[in-house]
C-alpha cells in the first residue's frame, strides 16, 4: 500500500482512499476534488508539505494528511 | 425608494480565490456595507447598484468550497440561499480551474434553479490554454453562463442582464439540477418518501433534503429535530447504516463521487485544455517557491526587504537604528525627522499650537484648550499617523497576495509555526509586528481558518513593536553601564517575547477552543501571476478604510478618556499630576510594585508610567520624565526612580509584555469582532507579564 507522502515529485498517481483521514477532513478534501479514482500529480515532495495538482488546482497538504491518503 | 424602481436581491457565492471580492468591487464600487451575519461573527458584505429600472442588492456569501454544512460559513451560505430573500444566486466559477470550482455551482444548482454562473478570470484562460464552450454549458446546465473579467470589465453588463432575467423568472431552471446518485438512488427515494409523508423541512426541496440527510448533514438533522422529527430521523439513520452495509461506503463519500462524476460527464466536451508554456519568470518563481530550502530563504529576504522599506519610510525605523549604530547620527536623525510619522507629528504640533492660541484668544477655559489639543487633536493625530504605515503595509501585502507569492511563503514556514498552532501565514503579522502591532493584527485577515486567525490575533501583540524598542533602549541605557549589558538585556527580552508568542499559540488554543491537537495544512496555491494594480488598490483601500472607520473611532474615544484620567481628579479639572485619577489608579496599583520590592513613592510612579504605556508604549518614557521635572533628560529621570538593575530589567520585561497599547486593543476589537476577546487579550497579557517578570526578578534575587 502506497501513501501520498512517499510519492516523489513529478509523478502521477491515482487516489485510492481517504479512509484513514478523520471524517471531517476527508469530506473537506473530497469536496476540494480529492475523490477516490481521481488522478493526482505530485508537483513537489521533498520536505514539509506535499504539493499536488488535482482538477486543475494546486494544493499544499501537510505531511500528516498526505500520510493518511492511499494512492496507487 | 423611487417610484418605478424594482429591488432585486442577488446572493453571490464562490470558492476562496475565485475572484469574488474583485467582482464585488467591480460591480458595487464604493457603496459597500459591512456587518455581521445575524447571531454570528462572520462578516456580511452588501453592496448595491442601479441597473436600468432595477436596484440590485448584492449580498456576498462567505468564501466556501461546498454547501455541506462542514463549517459555520457553509451553513450561513446555504440558509441564506433557501431563506427566500435572494431573488437569484450568482455563483462564481474560476475559468482557470473549472473542473474543481464547478462543484460548488453544482451544489447550488441542486438547491435552486434561479442561478447565474459567472466564469471569472476569463481574460487569463487564453494564455493558460483553456477554452470553455459557454453556449453549450448554458444548454447543458439550463441556466445562464457568462464569461467575465472583473478586472477588465468584460461581460459585466451581460452578467447584470442575465441576473435580472433570472431574478424575474424569465430565465433559469424551474426545477433544480438532478444528479444521478447511482447506487444511492433507492435510498434517496425512500428518505424522500419519509420527508414527503411527514411534511418535514418544508423550506427545502424534498429530494435535496433527502440526499443531505442521507449524507448525515448535521445542520439539517438539527433543524429536523427542532421540528420534533425524532422518529423520521431514526428511520433515516437506519437507512444510512443500510447504505454502509450494502455498498460498503459512507453515503457522503458516494454522494461527492457522484457529483464529481456528474460534473465530469457534463463538462467533458465543454472544457478544452491545451498545454501552454508558462513565462520564464513565472516558471523560475514556481521552482524557487517549491524548493524546501530556497523558498524560506528567498521568502524571508523578500519580506524583510519589503517591510524594511515600509517602516523606514513611515517611521524612520529601522533605518535610523542602523545608521546610528554605524555612527551616522545626523543621517539617522534626518531619516526619522523626515519619515512620514515624523512629519505628521510636527504638523500636529503646529496645529495644536495654533488651535490653542486661537482658543485662548477667544477666551476658552484652559481645561477646554487642553482637552481640544491634548485629547482630541492628539487623538486624531494618533489615528492619522498610523494611516500611511497601514496603507503601505496593506499595499505590500496585497501585492504578495495577488501575485500568488503569499500562500507559497506561508507554505514554506508552515512546518515551523504549525507546531505551535499557527498557520504559516502568521509570518506576515509577526514581521509587521516588529514595526507596529496595529497593522499586524489586520494582516491576519488572510488567514483562512477562523480559529487559527483568532489565535494569531491574540498572540501577535506579544511581538515587541518599535515603540517598545524605544522604551527598552531608553531605560536600559539609563540603568546598565556597559553596552554589552544593555544589548544583552534588550536581546533577551526580545527572545522572551518571541517565546511567549509561540507558547501562546498552544495556550490560547487549549484555552479558547479546548483542542489539544493542531490542525494540519490544507492550502490552495493559486497560480503565480503579475499582480493587478486595481486589485492591489482595492485590497489596500478596503483595509485602510476599515481601519479608519472602526479603529479610528475607538482610538479617538480612548484618547479623550485618557485625557480625563490624566487631567481631572476628585478636586476638579486641570489638577496637579499627583492628584489626577491616573495618579490615584497608580497609587491603587502600587502594591504591584511592592512585589518587585519597589517601595515608597517610586512604586506608584512606576505604575503611573505603565498606565501611560497603555496609550502608546513610548509614553512610558514621557511619563517618567513628567514625574521628575527637575531631571535633565530621560536617563536622569529613570535613575531618579532609584531602581536596582534587576528591578529595572524585570520592569522592562513587564513593560514589553503587559498590555497592548490602546490602538492595538481597538484593532483587535475590530478584527475579532468580539468584545470578550479584546478583554481576554488584556487580561491574558497582563497575567503573563506579571508571571514572567516576577519569576525573573525573584530568581535573580534568590540566585545572585
Amino acid at each position: 500500500m502506497m501513501t501520498l507522502d512517499r510519492i516523489p515529485g513529478g509523478t502521477r498517481v491515482k487516489l485510492k482512499s481517504l479512509e484513514a483521514c478523520p471524517h471531517g477532513l476527508a469530506r473537506r478534501l473530497m469536496e476540494m476534488g480529492l475523490v477516490p479514482g481521481e488522478e493526482v500529480e505530485v508537483v513537489s515532495n521533498i520536505r514539509g508539505p506535499v504539493i499536488i495538482r488535482v482538477r486543475g488546482v494546486v494544493l499544499a497538504l501537510g505531511r500528516g494528511i498526505a500520510r493518511r491518503i492511499l494512492v496507487e | 425608494m423611487e417610484i418605478g424602481v424594482k429591488k432585486l436581491v442577488i446572493a453571490v457565492a464562490g470558492n476562496p480565490n475565485v475572484g469574488k471580492s474583485t467582482l464585488f468591487n467591480a460591480l458595487t464600487g464604493e457603496k459597500v456595507h459591512v456587518a455581521n451575519w445575524p447571531g454570528v461573527t462572520v462578516e456580511r458584505k452588501e453592496g448595491g447598484i442601479r441597473f436600468g429600472e432595477y436596484e440590485l442588492k448584492f449580498v456576498d456569501l462567505p468564501g466556501i468550497y461546498s454547501l455541506s454544512a462542514n463549517s459555520l460559513e457553509e451553513i450561513i451560505a446555504r440558509e441564506y440561499i433557501v431563506s427566500g430573500e435572494p431573488d437569484a444566486v450568482l455563483v462564481l466559477v474560476d475559468s482557470t480551474a473549472p473542473e474543481r470550482t464547478m462543484y460548488l455551482a453544482l451544489q447550488v444548482l441542486e438547491l435552486t434553479g434561479r442561478v447565474v454562473i459567472a466564469l471569472t478570470k476569463s481574460d487569463r484562460t487564453h494564455t493558460m490554454g483553456i477554452h470553455i464552450h459557454v453556449d453549450k454549458m448554458e444548454e447543458k446546465l439550463g441556466v445562464p453562463v457568462v464569461a467575465i473579467s472583473a478586472l477588465q470589465g468584460l461581460g459585466l453588463r451581460e452578467l447584470l442582464e442575465r441576473l435580472v432575467e433570472v431574478a424575474e423568472g424569465k430565465k433559469g431552471r424551474r426545477i433544480p439540477v438532478r444528479v444521478d446518485y447511482g447506487a444511492l438512488e433507492p435510498f434517496i427515494r425512500e428518505v424522500e418518501e419519509v420527508i414527503r409523508a411527514s411534511g418535514m423541512l418544508r423550506r427545502y426541496d424534498s429530494r435535496w433534503a433527502a440526499i443531505r440527510l442521507l449524507e448525515g448533514d448535521p445542520r439539517l438533522a438539527e433543524l429536523a429535530e427542532k421540528e420534533g422529527r425524532e422518529e423520521q430521523l431514526k428511520h433515516i439513520l437506519m437507512l444510512r447504516e443500510a447504505v454502509k452495509r450494502s455498498i460498503g461506503k459512507l453515503p457522503e463519500d458516494l454522494a461527492v463521487e457522484a457529483r464529481y462524476r456528474f460534473l465530469d460527464g457534463t463538462m467533458k466536451d465543454l472544457v478544452i485544455r491545451v498545454e501552454r508554456r508558462e513565462s520564464r519568470l513565472i516558471k523560475a518563481l514556481d521552482r524557487v517557491y517549491l524548493n524546501p530550502v530556497a523558498s524560506p530563504i528567498v521568502s524571508i529576504l523578500l519580506i524583510f526587504l519589503v517591510f524594511f522599506v515600509a517602516f523606514s519610510v513611515n517611521l524612520g525605523f529601522p533605518l535610523d537604528v542602523i545608521l546610528n549604530s554605524l555612527g551616522m547620527t545626523e543621517a539617522a536623525e534626518a531619516v526619522s525627522e523626515f519619515s512620514l510619522s515624523g512629519l505628521m507629528e510636527k504638523g500636529f504640533a503646529v496645529l495644536c499650537e495654533g488651535v490653542s492660541s486661537l482658543a485662548v484668544a477667544a477666551g476658552a477655559p484652559s481645561w477646554f484648550v487642553s482637552l481640544l489639543t491634548d485629547g482630541v487633536i492628539t487623538g486624531v493625530g494618533a489615528v492619522l499617523s498610523f494611516l500611511p504605515l497601514i496603507v503601505l503595509v496593506y499595499a505590500l501585502l496585497a501585492l504578495l497576495e495577488d501575485s500568488g507569492l503569499a500562500p507559497r511563503i506561508a507554505v514554506a514556514f508552515d512546518g515551523f509555526f504549525r507546531r505551535f498552532g499557527f498557520p504559516g501565514r502568521v509570518l506576515f503579522p509577526i514581521v509587521i509586528s516588529l514595526g507596529c502591532n496595529v497593522p499586524a493584527v489586520v494582516a491576519t485577515r488572510t488567514i483562512e481558518d477562523e480559529e487559527e486567525r483568532m489565535i494569531s490575533i491574540l498572540a501577535v501583540p506579544f511581538i515587541p513593536c518599535q515603540a517598545r524598542l524605544v522604551v527598552l533602549l531608553g531605560i536600559s541605557a539609563a540603568i546598565f553601564r556597559s553596552s554589552l549589558a544593555q544589548a544583552a538585556s534588550v536581546l533577551s527580552i526580545y527572545l522572551a517575547a518571541f517565546l511567549v508568542f509561540l507558547a501562546s499559540g498552544i495556550i490560547l488554543r487549549v484555552l479558547l477552543f479546548k483542542r489539544r491537537e493542531v490542525s494540519e495544512l490544507v492550502l490552495e496555491l493559486p497560480p503565480i501571476h503579475k499582480p493587478s494594480a486595481k486589485v492591489v488598490w482595492w485590497l489596500t483601500w478596503d483595509n485602510s478604510k476599515h481601519f479608519l472607520r472602526k479603529a479610528g473611532v475607538i482610538i479617538l474615544t480612548l484618547s479623550v478618556v485618557t485625557w480625563f484620567l490624566l487631567n481631572t481628579g476628585p478636586n476638579g479639572m486641570m489638577v496637579d499630576l499627583e492628584e489626577s485619577y491616573a495618579a490615584i489608579i497608580g497609587r491603587a496599583l502600587a502594591p504591584l510594585g511592592h512585589l518587585y520590592q519597589i517601595e515608597g513613592e517610586n512604586a506608584w510612579k512606576v505604575m503611573f508610567a505603565l498606565i501611560h504605556g497603555f496609550i502608546a508604549k513610548e509614553a512610558v518614557l514621557e511619563a517618567i520624565a513628567l514625574l521628575s521635572p527637575e531631571a535633565g533628560g530621560i536617563s536622569e529621570a529613570v535613575q531618579a526612580l532609584g531602581l536596582t538593575s534587576m528591578q529595572a530589567y524585570s520592569l522592562l520585561l513587564f513593560a514589553t509584555l503587559y498590555v497592548p497599547c490602546l490602538a492595538t486593543v481597538a484593532v483587535v476589537l475590530q478584527e475579532a469582532r468580539r468584545a470578550r476577546y479584546a478583554l481576554l487579550l488584556v487580561a491574558y497579557m497582563f497575567a503573563i507579564a506579571l508571571l514572567i517578570s516576577l519569576a525573573a526578578y525573584w530568581l535573580a534575587v534568590l540566585l545572585l
